[in-house]
């Protein structure tokens, strides 16, 4: 039974892992328009729109899939989200030459309707939330 | 590009999403209306595609970004399916409310659309 650590996967999961998968394809697809266009222009940016691509993919999959191996890099995955658009955001508005052209992560999101700025805080959540579930009832519940 | 049909479009999928919301607050299975509407969603969407992509042919769109406006395009008609397979895959509360989210999601990318047809550059 311990192979399915964290049943991130069910219930009000299954809403989230969508808004995920949402921010998996657009911000892949932002990422990728950018380095076909102008790859040269705004490297820092454009870096940033495929590493935050990544980590959407990442965790999508992972809390998607949940297991032994990809429940912690989900984890991993929200944290580096939290940390990333706190960062960026803030960095976005104070240095605003540093990113001649949006990110995902830009302004906290607000391109995005502040979507990326609160869909760490719920991702690390359910995380915890499910996680902690497991260990106090011990048996996962029947799908 | 081509107003009217998107304008249906995004009523349709607001529609969807109120539709949706309704089944969770009563806690219903999704049933044929939803699912029927979902597929009409997905026929505009398709038709939408081919006239899009039509126009940009035949160079209808000055300056406009065609790399972009094909990939949402057909970013949008790969998303409904995708979208709706992964929430009814799951027959709870949970899954319908996922199906909101499709519904909420369909709008904006047209609009997002309509601003790439008319403000090239945006």
């Amino acid at each position: 039974m311990s192979d399915q650590p964290a049943r991130t996967n069910v219930g009000v999961g299954r809403v989230l892992i969508l808004v995920y998968a949402v921010f998996a394809l657009s911000a892949t697809g932002r990422s990728l328009v950018q380095l076909i266009e102008k790859a040269d222009e705004a490297p820092l940016a454009y870096g940033l729109s495929a590493f935050a691509a990544v980590v959407y993919i990442a965790a999508t999959f992972c809390l998607a899939k949940p297991g032994p191996r990809t429940t912690p890099i989900a984890w991993i995955a929200c944290t580096v989200e939290l940390v990333g658009v706190l960062v960026v955001g803030a960095l976005s508005i104070a240095e605003p030459s540093w990113f001649p052209d949006a990110t995902v992560w830009s302004d906290f999101g607000s391109g995005y309707g502040y979507v990326p700025a609160v869909l760490p805080f719920l991702g690390l959540a359910w995380l915890f939330h499910t996680t902690r579930g497991e260990r106090i009832s011990g048996t996962p519940t029947p799908p | 590009m081509i107003d009217p049909l998107q304008t249906l479009l995004i009523v349709l999928s607001l529609v969807i999403a109120a539709l949706a919301t309704v089944y969770v607050v009563l806690d219903r299975p999704t049933g044929t209306l939803l699912l029927g509407s979902l597929g009409m969603l997905e026929g505009g969407l398709l038709v939408q595609a081919v006239i899009g992509i039509g126009q940009l042919a035949q160079g209808d769109g000055e300056g406009v970004n065609g790399l972009v406006f094909v990939g949402y395009l057909l970013g949008t008609l790969v998303f409904v399916p995708a979208a709706a397979w992964w929430a009814l895959g799951e027959r709870s509360r949970a899954g319908t409310a996922a199906l909101i989210v499709v519904g909420l999601v369909v709008p904006v990318l047209i609009l997002r659309l309509q601003q790439i047809w008319t403000a090239p550059g945006v």
